[in-house]
């Protein structure tokens, strides 16, 4: 059989040990299945979307309850948004506890942390479109936080928000990044990361006289693979959203007010929490900055995984920075627990 | 990987879509409603379908629902869409009441087209109980006369027009009066105004504001969720007594005796032995006799039932030496149409001649007869009573003593 598009987006064989789940986890394909699916609904909502701050909610109403189906895209692309964040730090983090991110895949290690930056900042702009009660303070308290940044802040803010406050631009600013600004950069980089994968030889594996085991997988089984897993997450998606639909709350009266519900989204309540004690530019700010830099910049200053060790968790050379990337994730979720607990 | 699995995954996925799909079509077809008044579609009849119409004045098809009860119209899940309701379930609440019935065309208009309602409904005594917190103050030694200074909430009338009219009323707090029994009337005795929601208890059912007169919530029965959605100028009596004659206030211990019967018999169980009343008081529904004006206020602030309430037995009857008096309309304008048609209970005409009151007042529910008696239509019942002027009658009062009180001496129905 002739191999398909599909089949030649893929090597014609890959190692069958780094191949298998318990390795990867899944998380790069799973992301790469639930871009697509956040893509195309995000396409679909577009057509009823309407950027302005007088509609924007009522439009995500309409599409919510009124177009047919359209709670259900709605519910799709948020699950999938959510569910993007999550797989893309699982991937990150794998990519650290296999000693993945060495030497020459340091590169591609970079262009993954960006996606994970990109996933997030589209995540932020998405929830803000919603332009309800429910994002209200996040929206305030979110682009605040920009104006705390020195020299810059102020100008950073105009950017982002159309204004020196919060108003009528704001929304279409968002928006405009939210389909564009962001959207555009993160395909170029989505594909480049793809083919830096290709490029870079694959998955880490030892070298040929390295490794102890030959055994290799065809490309065919490991789409076979690939189509099982977007079946079964495309059921999670459905089920996800069925149960629990894509929230919403009543509109904004007063953009500039820091009301409504008091909590941010759920991947920056870790930052909510650090922002509790003390200053905003140094934890809402210098802190996320420094804990980026740090697992971007790691792999180019820290002695990486020996060739011997790749392709398996918790390679013994490298033990640095898989240090570095489990206390950093166990950080940033106990500080997502501290900020759940109410507030005393 | 056995292919088995894809199919396993398959039918997974399958499941979901199905379910997806089922989801969606048993949920309830959007009902649009764009009414004429704001062109905005709202989908409010989507779960409504059911309710009554609130009144002919207000058909749905021109008003829509949140025109009036805000809530987010495209929302199709209940606490969404209601969470922005304004006053909740009654949007006649004197704190929203402006946003809901108001606006120049409806209720908050000019008082020469007889449209500021709400100007005149929230000054009003019943509004600021000032009538009673003056009596109180009084009383209590805290104010030098029965002079209104207090009101349930601060307010200024910057255009003074009746004799009897004060300029402000400022916030009743009962603690700055340091006075033990004032403080006890401010705990106890205070829901009986427009503002406040009522105590406990079916015998005193009503709403707030607006909706606190014109919606009369008996019998909640009869309606499947127990719900009324109402607006009407037929208040029964029971609607009125629902704040007036529902029990006394105990100025020993400061504190509101609630009755504690359920009242059938009208004349029986409402009117006591010792009182001074007339047949009219029982048979008649207040709204019958009382008029718009000493319900809702001229628009000034004032200190006493007595400064607002005017109408008296010569309203209708006449005195010894005049006949009450009375209009022709002549004008297909007249006011007296506009409140026929919201209470259909008579049909006037052109031409017809209707009595009226001291301050002009058309008592559109009256006629005049060929015969020189008089006709009156009950407001909520319907029921027609005739009655004849007192001029040319028997009657042997004095020609300077016509006020109510001098009829009473001959007239009070005796228990």
């Amino acid at each position: 059989m002739r191999p398909s598009f599909f089949h030649h987006l893929h090597p014609p064989t890959i190692p069958a040990p780094q191949a298998r789940l318990s390795y990867t986890l899944g998380a790069g394909g799973m992301s790469v299945f639930l871009s697509l699916v956040v893509g195309f609904t995000g396409i679909l909502e577009a057509f009823y979307y309407v950027p302005t701050p007088e509609k924007a909610a009522a439009s995500v109403q309409t599409i919510s309850y009124l177009v047919p189906f359209g709670g259900l895209v709605r519910s799709l692309h948020y699950w999938s948004a959510q569910l993007l964040v999550t797989m893309v730090a699982v991937h990150m983090l794998r990519v650290f506890l296999t000693g993945a991110y060495a030497s020459r895949r340091r590169f591609n290690h970079l262009l993954g942390m960006s996606l994970l930056v990109g996933a997030i900042l589209l995540n932020f702009t998405g929830y803000v479109l919603r332009w309800d009660q429910g994002i209200q303070w996040a929206l305030v308290v979110g682009t605040n936080l920009l104006k705390t940044i020195p020299a810059i802040g102020t100008s950073l803010y105009v950017a982002v928000t159309g204004s020196t406050e919060l108003g009528p631009l704001t929304v279409l600013r968002f928006y405009i990044w939210h389909v564009f600004g962001f959207v555009l950069p993160i395909v170029v980089i989505f594909v480049w990361h793809l083919f830096r994968v290709r490029r870079d030889g694959g998955i880490a594996v030892p070298p040929p006289a390295l490794r102890t085991q030959h055994e290799r997988i065809s490309r065919s089984v490991l789409v076979r693979r690939e189509v099982l897993a977007a079946f079964l997450t495309g059921a999670l998606l459905l089920t996800l959203s069925l149960i629990w639909p894509a929230p919403i709350a009543a509109p904004m009266t007063d953009v500039q007010a820091a009301t409504g519900d008091a909590r941010a989204p759920w991947f920056f309540l870790w930052v909510q929490q650090l922002l509790r004690w003390g200053d905003p530019f140094i934890l809402g700010v210098l802190v996320p900055l420094a804990i980026l830099a740090i697992l971007g910049v790691g792999p180019y200053i820290v002695r990486g995984t020996e060739p011997a060790d790749l392709g398996r968790w918790f390679p013994p050379s490298g033990r640095s920075l898989q240090a570095v990337a489990i206390l950093l994730a166990l950080g940033v979720v106990a500080l997502t627990i501290l900020a759940l607990l109410p507030v005393p | 990987m056995k292919s088995i699995w894809l199919v396993v995954g398959a039918i997974v996925l399958l499941s979901a879509v199905i379910a997806a799909g089922i989801v969606e079509t048993v949920k309830p077809r959007p009902v649009e409603l764009i009414p004429t008044l704001t062109q905005q579609p709202e989908y409010c009849l989507t779960c409504h379908a059911e309710l009554e119409e609130i009144s002919a004045a207000h058909p749905v098809k021109t008003f829509g629902c949140v025109v009036c009860h805000g809530g987010e119209r495209l929302a199709l899940d209940g606490d969404l869409a209601h969470s922005t309701m304004r006053g909740g379930a009654n949007p006649s609440d004197f704190s929203v009441v402006e946003q809901s019935c108001g606006s120049e065309q409806c209720h908050s208009g000019s008082a020469q087209d007889r449209r500021d309602h709400i100007q005149r409904a929230t000054t009003s005594i019943q509004a600021t109980y000032a009538g009673a917190l003056a009596n109180i103050l009084y009383t209590f030694g805290a104010e030098p006369d029965l002079t209104a200074r207090y009101g349930i909430s601060e307010v200024k009338d910057a255009q003074v027009q009746t004799v009897t009219g004060v300029p402000g009323l400022l916030t009743f707090e009962a603690a700055s009066f340091n006075n033990p029994f004032i403080e006890q009337f401010s705990q106890n005795c205070t829901t009986c105004h427009l503002n406040a929601m009522p105590a406990a208890g079916e015998e005193y059912d009503r709403f707030s504001g607006c909706s606190a007169c014109h919606t009369p919530l008996k019998p909640r029965e009869t309606t499947a969720d127990g719900n009324i959605h109402r607006l009407t100028t037929a208040m029964p009596y029971t609607q009125c007594n629902t704040c007036h004659n529902r029990g006394n206030y105990d100025l020993r211990t400061m504190t509101f005796v609630p009755r504690s019967d359920h009242p059938t018999d009208r004349l029986r169980d409402y009117y006591q032995p010792i009182a001074q009343f007339v047949k009219c008081e029982y048979t008649l529904d207040c709204v019958d006799c009382h008029t718009r004006i000493e319900a809702m206020g001229d628009g000034d602030l004032h200190s006493s039932k007595k400064d607002i309430q005017y109408i008296q037995c010569k309203t209708c009857h006449g005195t010894l030496t005049e006949l009450p008096r009375t209009t022709r309309l002549n004008d297909e304008n007249d006011i007296a149409f506009r409140m026929a048609q919201l209470n259909p209970v008579v049909e006037l005409k052109l031409g017809d001649e209707i009595l009226m009151t001291a301050k002009g007042e058309p008592l559109w529910n009256t006629r005049v007869q060929p015969d020189g008696t008089f006709e009156l239509v009950g407001k909520a019942t319907g029921q027609t009573f005739r009655f004849r002027p007192v001029m040319g009658s028997g009657c042997k009062q004095n020609i300077d003593q016509q006020a109510s009180q001098y009829c009473h001496e001959c007239h009070s129905v005796e228990r």
